[in-house]
Order: C-alpha cells, then sequence, then structure tokens
C-alpha cells in the first residue's frame, strides 16, 4: 500500500527536490529520505489541515531546504535567469507517461511563462512571499493576487482542454 | 469576511503552495472548517496543484524504492506473538506499521478516487450519473479512512497499552488483541485474529478484576468488515488479565464465562 503511495507520487517529489538540487544523484538521495520520513511522520498528518499530497509535498520541500543549508550547499543565484525555471518542464519527460493521455503536460505547458515562475518559485522552490517579491521585482502585496491568478489560470487550462 | 471575498483573497493560493505565513494559514484553517465552500474551493486548488506537480514529473531510478522499503523493514520492530518462556509479562505485539499501512491507503485511494473523478469529469463533460456513482465511492472511502484513523488512534495512543491474548490448548489459532487505556481505563478490542464464531455461538471479553471475570462485552465477528474494526468494550480502571469466551448466542452478555479460549495478562 505504501508502495502505491511511492508509485503515485514519488515521480512528482522527485521533481521538486531536483529543481531545488539540479544534481540527480543528490536527489534521489533527499526523496528516499523524504520517503522514510513520511513513512514514520505519518500519523502526523492532519487530513483537517489539507491534501495528502500538500503535507507530502511540504514534508518533501521542508526537508531539501535543510539538506541544502546543512551541507552549506548555497541557494544558487541561477534562479534569477528564469529560463531555468521555465525549461524544467520540458526535460522531464520520463515520468509522465501515464498523464500525457490526459493532455496534462500539454495543458500545463499552455500556462503564461510568468505565471509559471510565480507558481514554481513558490511551489518547486520553496521561496517565501519576501523572496518572490524581491525576485520578480513586485510589490510585497501583489503577490497574493497574482499567484491566485496563476492558480485560477492553471485550473482552466486543466479543466477546459 | 464573506465567502467570496475569502476565495477571491489568494489566501488559499498562497496556503495551497506553501506561502503562508503562520498567521494566515491558521486563518485559511479557519475559514475550512467554519465554511465548506472555503473548504471544497480549497480542495480545488490542492487538486490543481498536485495535478501541476504530477504533469512536472522525474521518475527517479528504480533502486530507489528498493533501498526505501529495506529501509522501512528494518525500522519497524517486530515483537514475537508467542512468548513461552516468560510468564510475568503478556506478548506486546507492534502492529503499527499494519495500520499505517492500512490508513496510508485509504487516504490514498480517497486522493486518488478525487483525481478519478476530475478525470471522469474532463472525458465526458456531463455525466450526472458517474459523477454521483464516485461520490458514493468518496463518500465510502471517506468513512473507511475515518473508522481507520480512529482505530489508528487507539493503537497509537501514548496511554495505549496493547495485551495480546493468546488462544488457550483447547483453541490455539484463536487471539484478540487488547487495548487498554491507561488514563482513560477504556478498553478496546481488536478482534482481527479471532476465527468466525461457530453458528449459534458469540465470542465475549471478560476482564480480571482480582482474580474474577467480568463481562466487558460481546465481541462482534459475524458480520464481515466488523471484523476488523476495533470495537469499543466496557472499561476497567484497574485489570489483571483479559479473557476471551465462547458463549451461546445472546443479546445479553453471560454471567459467568463458558469456555475460555484465550487468555492475556496485563
Amino acid at each position: 500500500m505504501f508502495s502505491y503511495l511511492y508509485d503515485n507520487y514519488a515521480p512528482a517529489l522527485n521533481a521538486v527536490i531536483y529543481k531545488m538540487v539540479e544534481d540527480r544523484a543528490l536527489s534521489e538521495d533527499i526523496l528516499q529520505e523524504a520517503f522514510v520520513k513520511i513513512w514514520n511522520n505519518f500519523t502526523s498528518y492532519d487530513k483537517t489541515k489539507g491534501r495528502l499530497f500538500t503535507w507530502m509535498l511540504n514534508l518533501t520541500r521542508n526537508l531539501t531546504i535543510d539538506t541544502l543549508r546543512s551541507k552549506s550547499y548555497k541557494k544558487q543565484t541561477k534562479i534569477s535567469g528564469d529560463e531555468n525555471i521555465v525549461s524544467n518542464i520540458r526535460d522531464n519527460s520520463s515520468g509522465i507517461e501515464k498523464f500525457d493521455s490526459l493532455g496534462l503536460v500539454k495543458q500545463v505547458a499552455n500556462l503564461k511563462a510568468d505565471q509559471r515562475q510565480i507558481i514554481d518559485l513558490a511551489y518547486f522552490n520553496g521561496f517565501t512571499q519576501d523572496e518572490i517579491s524581491k525576485q520578480l521585482g513586485i510589490p510585497l502585496g501583489t503577490v497574493k493576487t497574482k499567484m491566485r491568478a496563476a492558480i485560477s489560470e492553471l485550473r482552466k487550462l486543466i479543466q477546459f482542454n | 469576511m464573506e465567502i467570496k471575498n475569502i476565495i477571491s483573497s489568494g489566501l488559499l493560493e498562497l496556503y495551497a503552495t506553501g506561502l503562508a505565513s503562520e498567521q494566515e494559514a491558521a486563518q485559511v484553517l479557519q475559514w475550512v472548517q467554519q465554511y465548506p465552500e472555503v473548504a471544497d474551493e480549497l480542495a480545488q486548488i490542492e487538486t490543481a496543484m498536485a495535478m501541476y506537480a504530477q504533469a512536472n514529473s522525474v521518475q527517479p531510478s528504480p533502486h530507489i524504492k528498493e533501498k526505501i522499503f529495506a529501509t522501512i523493514n528494518e525500522d519497524a520492530t517486530v515483537i514475537p506473538l508467542k512468548n513461552p518462556g516468560k510468564k510475568d509479562k503478556a506478548p506486546i505485539v507492534s502492529i503499527s506499521t499494519f495500520w499505517k499501512n492500512v490508513a496510508a491507503a485509504s487516504v490514498v485511494l480517497l486522493l486518488g478516487s478525487a483525481v478519478l473523478n476530475f478525470v471522469q469529469y474532463n472525458n465526458n463533460g456531463t455525466l450526472g450519473k458517474k459523477l454521483a456513482q464516485n461520490k458514493e465511492l468518496v463518500n465510502n472511502l471517506q468513512d473507511q479512512a475515518k473508522l481507520m484513523e480512529d482505530n489508528w488512534r487507539i493503537v497509537q495512543s501514548r496511554y495505549s497499552q496493547p495485551v495480546t491474548v493468546n488462544g488457550l490448548p483447547v483453541s490455539p489459532e484463536a487471539q484478540a488483541k487488547v487495548f487498554w487505556m491507561k488514563n482513560t481505563g477504556d478498553v478496546y478490542v481488536d478482534p482481527g485474529n479471532l476465527p468466525e464464531a461457530p453458528k449459534g455461538k458469540q465470542y465475549e471479553l471478560w476482564a480480571i478484576v482480582d482474580g474474577v471475570p467480568v463481562n466487558a462485552g460481546i465481541i462482534i465477528t459475524t458480520k464481515k468488515g466488523d471484523q476488523y474494526s476495533i470495537q469499543k468494550m466496557k472499561g476497567f480502571g484497574k485489570v489483571d488479565a483479559f479473557a476471551v469466551s465462547l458463549e451461546a448466542e445472546s443479546s445479553k452478555p453471560a454471567e459467568k464465562p463458558d469456555l475460555v479460549m484465550a487468555v492475556g495478562k496485563m
């Protein structure tokens, strides 16, 4: 049963880690640690606080951030060029066969680059609101509205193919 | 705040992407509890985000899965069920791994069916019937998940003292687990390993208090499905041992045990 959990979510969680560390081997080490942690901490998952995947993602993201810090990896400035963030979506053809039939990848690819960027900075890179505002050169107060607009667009793309 | 203003505030999106501050997160959780519409909106945002993550998948190397499972299995400590050498202590069983699995599976099924709903919605457009079926499925899974979570809570509670009630020579295969809550004296029984009661018979649980068996209630094993569910029995502040007996079928618990099948000391 845990196997099912792994099969369904490991590729997505691995994507998050990979986007943050950009190193395949390290990413898989962290993935491994994350799943052991998910297993050991399953009791602390509280479904009233949101979806299981969100919980797993937060746990994984925090672990990745901790690992990067503890190993004195610096949060690399490479994020400044948005081509990295944008290009990642096309790099990863391997894990997505299952969803090809839904056209999910194609639908998501229609998201505007700046909308994808703000989602990715938060969701995949673990940036704070403050960091996003600096990164994108937008006022702190508009992060919320831009994020909402981006996710609303994403939802439309997924729903109306 | 009005519901439509909450939904358009953007805070739900911040929460779902991990951007919300502690204060904002607390606010969102309060709304979610208070307004079903908000809970529904957040669920939809989270589903969209989960699908977005799926669309970005990076398949890990195949050997990673094996390594993870090897680690998990090493960590799982299982104390043997039978402990014939020592009489002073009741054998204690670690079954948390099992319940963790069960709970994990039900939550996954729940999430999976939500995605399925969504996928089917996409594929057809008009399908009230299918949607209704799926809703029913989700409801059933939610009930199951709730049940599993309740069971799990009992098993995992730090006050829970598990007692394995082992089969006597008359019925070596009869085994049940009793959970006695140290703080409240509540008693729960997991009859998962009891064989189905013979026709016209039923199992009853007994607490041995100061050497005297006191009936703790009828254990349901006949209805399929219920068998695996932990049942709450009569509570006791002080217990020396638990026993399971086989009694003639009756809606009233017996006053004295007829045929004791299994015993477990605290």
